[in-house]
């Protein structure tokens, strides 16, 4: 038997093996370095390696191959985009990560007892949250440029694995948070479940596991298409659940409300910019020439998605659920640009992710902020008065909103409009009437939330804006600032998109 | 091209149906102890499946890691949660059991109506083929070939579980361990020398010396630390005054 040795283009994996390096220095860091130092050092190493995979990846964006890592990775324009709005979300969420007031001093302590208390003392924290973030932002990485199912499913529990830890990791309403955590942990495992249901279907079909065979083997015709069929729709389900599009979404409110704030709003954004990549991907490059398979099926799920986030959002009481069901009609928004199917839905679906990803970033570290003696206050009702008492902070959030909401002169705007008209182009007109009707009745419950912090009179309950770190301050100033001027000057950012964004085949 | 001996089909159609059914037991047994014996089962089911066709190092993987290994594991876990402990089957959200069964029958009938009619389209390679070099040396040039980088990507998720164990159940002791010798010193130096010599045995002498009657000081009263503090948490502490003297019957009745 002759062995080939592989060959893999270490310049086009490097900041993905970056990441992966600073990871298990992290975990040594863990293991051997003194208590005292140790979150200064994890900062440090966890912002470093972001940094330098961000460099290696400007090192290599013109480059494109489909032989990265012997089939199993594509490099392309597309990729690289994706890539890099990971990391630039990933570094901003670190800053948000940083400030430990949002995290348990010790996860292993039963809620309410003397231990737990002992450790609040102690001021011991749980300094693995660096590492296992960049664990996470490795699967994240890895998630839309892999080509073939089986890369694609390591990937994915790469990136959900350190999530499903981070999420019952909350500081206070610790119950909750680790109630959350099972929950996630347990509907996550179902849905890889699907997922790899699905890759066994495909293998089936194409005798194949790469996207290329796939694609190959659908424009060959051979096979049966019960097979394709299935392995679309189960495949799809572990990516919907992923993104959280109806009516796989049941875990995200739950999530979202009891995760560490700051660790939501990196789930939010980056999760969804990883999982949207991989479907892009997969929808372009694999399924693209059956196309009659799945678009009614896809559309269907798109306008409900888009419909029930935006109707469900209205009734919320908590600011945190609110976003999270934001965060679904998002989802349905941008399932707008998969069924679009064409280069201009590609450009499109990339610009809303990285709008949509640093919006997120910045209104939940907004969140991190309102607090009073127990912590963090989550209640609408209580943020009433908020912009009598801090201006400041409230017409951030406000801001953030509106772009959310996709009013002119901010990202969301320039995001929602590409991405209809694309849309459009493509003669999905139910897609454009659903989404601008969902964004109309969005509007109204974030306008509600903008005139509640305004226009009412503050309530006298302790409620207060603490005075955020310069690394939460760094944050919440960049996010808005980018928001702002992708919304009045989004033409180098587009045309940067256009001219590079492609997939590889 | 692929053939099907008879010995094959008589192994499969003897044991396929009771994989299925252990299978579905797994969800309708109460216990938790029978549904991993259960599982246990079905795991085997499929590795012979998987020795019969050819992929022999999978099936004896399947046995070695999945049925001795994990669960093994599962069985250890079931143990100290308690075999007796039996979940709660209520219903938080009414109705949604009937709602669950018509969903998974509606979705399992899809599936074998759609199944049952799919046919391959092609030949199967078989594994025949593909063992040509030798099972375990065929696996090998895959994983180390092909699929390295998936194969290297696996090892960072092992890393991420173990790290993750350790945030969940890894306690830190707040304070250090006392040693024996910093004990006795504290007992000397305490506040009563009553602590020098140990704890009071429990029980009051010569009538009662069980280990939940607290035992009598000199004056009379009940000596709290001569009990465990388990018990008294537990409320199975009984009072020690029924069992003074003045309490006592004592009068003699004469048996015969």
């Amino acid at each position: 038997m002759t062995f080939t040795a592989p060959v893999l283009n270490y310049a086009q994996l490097a900041p993905m093996l970056i990441v992966l390096g600073g990871a298990l220095i992290g975990v040594l860091i863990e293991a051997f370095g003194p208590r005292a130092s140790r979150h200064a050092s994890q900062l440090f190493i966890t912002v470093a390696s972001l940094v330098a995979a961000f460099a290696a990846l400007v090192r290599v964006r013109n480059q494109s191959s489909v032989d990265a890592a012997m089939g199993s990775v594509g490099f392309d324009g597309a990729g690289v985009l994706l890539q890099g709005t990971i990391l630039i979300i990933a570094l901003l969420s670190v800053f948000l990560i940083a400030d430990q007031e949002n995290f348990t001093a010790l996860a292993a302590a039963v809620p309410g007892s003397s231990e737990e208390r002992e450790s609040l003392q102690l001021d011991l924290r749980v300094t693995e949250v660096y590492p296992l973030t960049l664990f996470a932002v490795a699967g994240m990485l890895l998630f839309p440029v892999s080509t073939d199912l089986i890369t694609l499913f390591v990937a994915l529990e790469m990136l959900s694995l350190p999530l499903y830890l981070m999420a019952g990791l909350s500081r206070r309403r610790r119950l909750m948070s680790q109630e959350s955590a099972l929950k996630y942990f347990l509907l996550g495992a179902f849905s890889s479940a699907f997922l790899l249901f699905g890759v066994a279907y495909l293998y089936g079909y194409s005798n194949s596991v790469t996207f290329a065979g796939i694609q190959a083997s659908i424009t060959g015709g051979s096979g049966n298409d019960v097979f394709l069929l299935l392995g679309i729709a189960f495949i799809s389900v572990g990516l919907l659940f992923k993104v959280g599009a109806v009516p796989f979404h049941a875990w995200s409110p739950d999530v979202y409300q009891g995760a560490p704030t700051a660790i939501t709003g990196f789930m939010a954004a980056a999760t969804k910019v990883a999982a949207f990549g991989a479907i892009l991907r997969i929808f372009y490059v694999a399924f693209a020439n059956a196309e009659w398979q799945w678009k009614p099926a896809l559309v269907l799920i798109a306008i409900v998605t888009m419909v029930f986030g935006s109707v469900v959002a209205i009734t919320q009481r908590d600011v945190k659920r609110m976003l999270a069901y934001s965060s679904i009609a998002h989802a349905g928004f941008l399932l707008a640009g998969v069924i679009a199917l064409s280069k201009s839905g590609l450009d499109a679906s990339i610009f809303y992710l990285f709008a949509y990803g640093i919006a997120t970033v910045g209104a939940f570290g907004v969140v991190t902020l309102v607090r009073d003696s127990a912590g963090e206050v989550t209640d609408l009702n209580r943020w009433s008065g908020l912009g009598k008492r801090s201006p400041l902070v409230a017409s951030v959030f406000a801001f953030f909103l509106l772009a959310f909401a996709g009013i002119p002169l901010t990202s969301g705007f320039i995001g929602k409009f590409s991405i209809f008209s694309a849309a459009y182009e493509t003669g999905s007109t139910a897609i454009l009437i659903a989404g601008v009707l969902s964004s109309a009745i969005a509007a109204f419950f974030y306008i509600r939330v903008i005139v509640l912090m305004f226009f009412k009179d503050p309530v006298e309950d302790g409620t207060s804006v603490v005075i955020p770190s310069a690394l939460t301050t760094t944050t919440i100033a960049v996010t808005s600032l980018i928001t702002l001027i992708l919304g009045i000057f989004p033409a180098p950012l587009i045309n940067f998109i256009e001219s590079s964004a492609f997939f590889i085949r | 091209m692929l053939t099907i001996q008879t010995p094959e089909a008589v192994m499969f159609w003897f044991l396929a149906p009771l994989a299925v059914i252990s299978a579905i037991g797994m969800l309708l047994v109460k216990k938790a102890v029978h549904s991993a014996l259960l599982l246990a089962w079905v795991m085997i089911t499929l590795a012979i499946f998987y020795i019969a066709q050819d992929a022999l190092f999978l099936g004896i993987v399947q046995i070695v890691v999945y049925t001795g290994a994990v669960m093994m594991l599962f069985l250890f876990i079931l143990m100290l949660v308690g075999v007796d402990a039996s979940d709660s089957l209520t219903e938080t959200i009414r109705g949604l059991r009937p709602i669950a069964i018509t969903a998974a029958l509606g979705f399992g009938g899809l599936l074998v109506s759609l199944i049952g009619r799919a046919t391959l389209g092609r030949e199967a390679a078989g594994l025949v083929d593909a063992n040509s070099e030798g099972n375990v040396q065929a696996l090998a040039k895959l994983l180390f070939s092909t699929y390295v980088w998936p194969f290297e990507v696996v090892s960072a998720l092992l890393i991420t579980a173990a790290l993750g164990a350790m945030v969940l159940a890894h306690h830190q002791r707040s304070v250090p361990r006392a040693t024996q010798r910093e004990q006795a010193i504290a007992r000397f130096r305490g506040a009563s020398l009553g602590s020098a010599a140990g704890l009071p045995n429990p029980g009051v002498f010569a009538r009662h010396n069980a280990v939940d009657v607290p035992a009598l000081l000199p004056d009379g009263s009940a000596a709290p630390n001569s009990i465990s503090a388990t018990l008294k948490a537990r409320g199975d502490m009984l009072e020690s005054t029924q069992f003074e003297l003045s309490e006592v019957d004592n009068t003699v009745t004469e048996e015969k």
